[in-house]
């Protein structure tokens, strides 16, 4: 592109690109969203197996999750992310729980409740045996924990008018039997039945006002249609978290001025707009990860630093042709061209190879490991653009001035350079 | 560090280089099998991990005497700071963890919550390991294609072999010196694979456009020329990246240290092959089918 009209067009076109980016960072301490292990939170990733004779169903599953989310809803955990993955396990990433461990044993209860008939008791070994389902939990209307008139802590249960007429129907035709209650295949309680009872109903033997409130919670929301089994669960406390940070960005900004300094030294004026074009290129990708709301993880952040790295790289490639056409007499305008047209052949064959890398970690990584390939894939396309379209610009517009050929500009030793190396026109 | 007009000589002393290379990488499957293996994190074996922050500072022993009492013999524990540690054992349910940091709480006094708390199942570990040498394979197929593409079916291969070169460099270290591999080890491998291949290409991308010349001067000529050149760029572009990472490896916390750790010896191995192995391997090749003729 000899047009100077071109690049002045690109220019400005960055630095529009640049003023919707500052746009959204600020308000620059909440502009990027951060994941669960910087953040502090707990993720924990379900493998859900049919229960009973019910077979698991692209249906079970969404109706599994519906139930999760509203678990999650009434433990008040603000701002949860429940989602599936490529093997249908369920993934939920709760940020900053105050009892993950609890959080944890709600989510992942069946609660299936079933009133059955115990038909008798093993003296010896104690097993019970249990007559057919009489009534499930999805009769219920309403769960609340609370206290019987003894100050017994129980689960009080209200029914649908149907659970209504069912139960009256049970406790009528099983007068001086027990009704067993049970609660995901363990018997929580089995009282004598001695009337008919209209109404309601109680679970007993209940051991802590925190488990009542529990199977309370998961009663309302009802069962789950598929059994889920835990496969990984992975709490960071906040204090952690905040750690991880911190070292992460000192790094980045440590690192960063050594590159600064190494650039300013290696390559004078040349580094110097390579440097500008890497301020830009961070405003950018900042811009950018803000606008789409990607939760920035620790890998991520170390993914960012690399392809700040891969920009620097970039523009090394294209300076040392460019000092190399220089070292051959070329004038300032047509070893900036070169030093492009040959550099840029071969950052594209590199990066591609990168870009490959991430999407192959994208699609089979999980959780941070995911994060990672975000910024490294976007890293290296946004380096690109900086890099290649950006700062050719400028150099092309400062090809036009003596300045581009002064040893001081490029870092190349005077003598490398011909007598006669002014700029000439093309 | 100028490299104008420098012209050693990698090409002609490409034994020397071969030997070494060889050398590092048969050391590493020594220590593979000396250590006994890797030490496969949790994310591959399955296993629950707590780090504790203890109210005040604690020796191993003391924690060691709590985990026995609580039937955990064969915790594994590691103390990260002076009231810091790890503690590993097997997949656990939450009833246990609970017990345990309850236990710790009692006999020597945490903060609470934990620092972090994770449980995989080892079943979930398999699925992550499978998955993981997936990405992996993935990854170098699509990279061989599209090399070959770009050069030749050789220029592939060859590069290939840098990057098996550089990931056995690593996993060699690693096993040497007795560090844990991990979900970010993995992210890490990928990441010096595609590095590495950065590097690689470079020299390359070179070597095709001063091939036309290798029939006047030779293509051992040609090929060392083309490194000579691009040694200042290799060089460089990898101090700049080393830059953060050696931070990240002083300052970080032990999970960045050791995602760091993999990067850096990565890195190192990665510009190594790329101007002592990859390039003069296609001489070599050369010589044996040859191609480029004078």
């Amino acid at each position: 592109m000899r047009n100077k009209k071109a690049h002045i067009a690109i220019i400005v076109i960055f630095i529009i690109i640049i003023g919707v980016s500052i746009y959204y960072i600020y308000p620059v301490n909440s502009s990027i969203k951060l994941g669960l292990d910087l953040e502090g939170g707990t993720q924990i990733i379900l493998k859900s197996t049919h229960k009973g004779e019910d077979e698991v169903t692209e249906e079970s599953l969404d109706k599994a999750m519906l139930i999760i989310m509203d678990r999650i809803d009434k433990l008040g955990i603000s701002e949860p992310l429940v989602t599936r993955d490529y093997s249908n396990n369920i993934i939920i990433q709760l940020p900053g729980v105050d009892d993950p461990n609890r959080a944890i044993e709600v989510i992942g209860k069946t609660a299936q409740l079933e009133f059955r008939i115990l038909e008798s008791v093993d003296e010896e070994t104690g097993e019970t045996n249990l007559g057919p389902i009489l009534m499930t939990g999805d009769k219920l209307a309403k769960a609340s924990a609370g206290y019987d008139s003894n100050g017994r802590i129980v689960v009080k249960m209200s029914f649908t008018t149907e659970g209504q007429e069912i139960f009256e129907k049970i406790t009528s035709e099983n007068i001086g039997k027990q009704l067993a209650i049970v609660l995901d295949g363990e018997i929580k309680s089995a009282p004598f039945i001695r009337t008919e009872i209209q109404g309601d109903a109680v679970i007993e033997g209940i051991d802590s006002l925190d488990e009542a409130n529990d199977i309370a919670l998961v009663l309302e929301t009802g069962a789950l249609p598929v059994s889920l089994e835990i496969e990984e669960s992975s709490t960071v406390g906040p204090t952690l978290g905040r750690d991880s940070l911190e070292k992460g960005l000192y790094a980045g900004i440590i690192g960063l001025s050594l590159i600064i300094i190494f650039m300013a030294a290696f390559y004078r004026g040349l580094g110097l707009i390579s440097i500008i074009g890497i301020i830009i290129y961070i405003l950018i990708f900042w811009g950018i990860l803000a606008g789409i709301d990607a939760a920035v993880t620790l890998p991520g952040i170390a993914g960012i630093i690399l392809t700040i790295g891969m920009a620097v790289d970039a523009n090394v490639i294209i300076f040392e042709r460019i000092k190399e056409e220089i070292r051959k007499d070329k004038s300032a305008r047509v070893a900036i061209g070169e030093g492009f047209k040959n550099g840029m052949r071969t950052i594209i064959d590199a990066n591609v190879t990168t870009l490959i890398t991430a999407a192959a970690l994208y699609r089979f990584g999980t959780g941070s490991i995911r994060g990672f390939a975000v910024t490294l894939g976007l890293g290296v396309i946004i380096s690109m653009l900086t890099s290649l379209v950006l700062t050719r610009s400028i150099l092309f517009l400062i090809s036009g001035s003596n300045i581009a050929l002064a040893p001081g500009f490029t870092g190349i030793k005077r003598k490398h350079i011909k007598q006669n190396g002014k700029l000439q026109k093309q | 560090m100028k490299f104008v007009n420098y012209n050693f000589d990698f090409v002609g002393k490409r034994k020397i280089w071969f030997i070494i290379s060889a050398a590092v990488i048969i050391a590493g499957i020594a220590g593979y099998f000396i250590q006994g293996g890797f030490i496969l994190g949790i994310d591959f074996l399955g296993g629950s991990l707590i780090e504790v922050d203890f109210k005040e500072d604690v020796k191993i022993v003391e924690v060691r005497e709590v985990m026995e009492d609580l039937g955990f013999s064969n915790a594994i524990l590691q103390q990260t700071e002076s009231n810091r540690f790890i503690i590993r054992t097997t997949p656990i349910d939450i009833e246990t963890k609970n017990k345990i940091l309850n236990s710790l709480d009692e006999e020597i006094g945490i903060n609470r919550p934990a620092l972090q708390d994770r449980n995989v199942l080892p079943g979930f570990g398999k699925q992550i390991t499978r998955y993981a040498l997936i990405a992996i394979g993935v990854s170098i197929i699509g990279i061989l294609i599209y090399v070959w593409i770009r050069f030749q079916l050789r220029y592939g291969v060859t590069a290939i072999l840098a990057l098996v070169h550089d990931v056995l460099i690593t996993l060699g270290m690693y096993a040497i010196l007795n560090r844990e591999i991990n979900t970010s080890t993995i992210a890490a491998i990928l990441t010096i694979m595609g590095y590495s291949l950065n590097d690689t290409i470079v020299v390359f991308d070179r070597i095709r456009e001063e091939t036309p010349r290798a029939k006047k001067l030779g293509f051992d000529l040609v090929v060392n020329d083309s490194i000579n050149k691009t040694l200042t760029r290799s060089i460089n572009t990898s101090v700049t990246t080393l830059f953060p990472i050696i931070i990240l490896l002083v300052i970080g916390s032990p999970a960045l240290k050791d995602f760091a750790m993999a990067l850096t010896i990565g890195l190192i191995a990665g510009t190594y092959s790329s101007i002592f192995f990859a390039s003069p391997f296609l001489v070599s090749w050369n010589n044996r089918f040859p191609r480029y003729k004078k």
